[in-house]
């Protein structure tokens, strides 16, 4: 029964898996200190001239993100969890081109020691942000990331009709 | 609330199973009866018309009314929509972790030269 079911929400989840040569508490350090997080946060050639970080549960984030152009993008969040240095929990708000809000993301970073090396495991996923959101809103394992770039590439040769 | 947020919510809701993701990926590759669509999965034909409904009210499909058995078509702006989303936000995160590790490897190389680290293999 591959198809036809409704997935549980572990399974609906984008992952990235990543093996840093780094010591796991440096790892979390570079996660939770504000200075060290806006040196790394964003796509190439971003900045982030406002990099607020509350790291406790409850605690508040507020990054702007700078591109090339100028454009600034606000981005808030709240921590969920923060167990030193093994693990991270923040949802934050997904905002359009616009800057509106579409909905809530909730990130999981999970930091492992292997050896002298550190394993972080990123997995993001769609939460409802309204009461009037869609009753169930989606994920992005990656099946579902699969069938996109396959419908992507439909839309692509479709837009240019 | 924004209007567009909607959609796209009801986009991401209508991509949340995995069988309209297959219907949407047969669809892609030309239109289709509910007969058709159904014959790949041991479902009934209620079963399925209750995805196609919620695929239609997504946006996602829209189906004929000059015939009796309605092909079924796939539209393609609210996929482009969430392709967006998913293609900048997959670049957020990619782009992101190349950036943390350059940093981490920087911050250790001047830890080493300035001497104040911590013994390298403790």
């Amino acid at each position: 029964m591959a198809t036809g079911n409704i997935m549980g929400n572990e399974e609906q989840e984008l992952v990235l898996t990543r093996v840093f040569d780094a010591p796991r508490e440096l790892v979390f350090k570079a996660w939770t200190d504000p200075k060290r997080v806006a040196q790394w946060w964003g796509p190439q050639g971003f900045t982030n001239p406002v990099c607020e970080l509350d790291a406790r549960p409850g605690g508040a984030i507020r990054i702007h993100m700078r591109g090339p152009d100028g454009t600034v993008y606000p981005m808030t969040g709240v921590y969920q969890e923060v167990v030193e240095p093994e693990r991270l929990v923040f949802t934050s708000a997904a905002l359009d081109e616009k800057g509106h809000p579409l909905f809530e993301v909730l990130t999981t970073v999970t930091f492992a020691e292997q050896g002298a090396k550190t394993k972080q495991i990123l997995r993001a996923r769609v939460i409802k942000s309204t009461a009037q959101a869609a009753p169930y809103l989606a994920g992005m394992e990656a099946g579902w990331t699969q069938s996109l770039e396959r419908l992507s590439a439909f839309v692509a040769t479709k837009s240019k009709e | 609330m924004p209007e567009a947020s909607d959609h796209l919510s009801a986009t991401l809701a209508a991509l949340a199973d995995p069988t309209r993701r297959a219907i949407l990926a047969r669809l892609a590759t030309g239109q289709a009866t509910v007969t058709e669509l159904a014959a790949p999965f041991a479902m009934t034909m209620p079963a399925v018309s209750r995805h196609l409904k919620v695929l239609e009210r997504a946006g996602l499909i829209t189906r004929g009314r000059e015939a009796q058995w309605r092909p079924c078509r796939i539209t393609a702006a609210p996929l482009k929509d969430v392709a967006n989303w998913v293609a900048r936000y997959q670049r957020f995160w990619t782009e992101s972790l190349d950036r943390l590790d350059d940093y981490l490897r920087d911050v250790q190389k001047k830890e080493k030269k300035h001497g104040h680290g911590k013994h390298h293999g403790k």
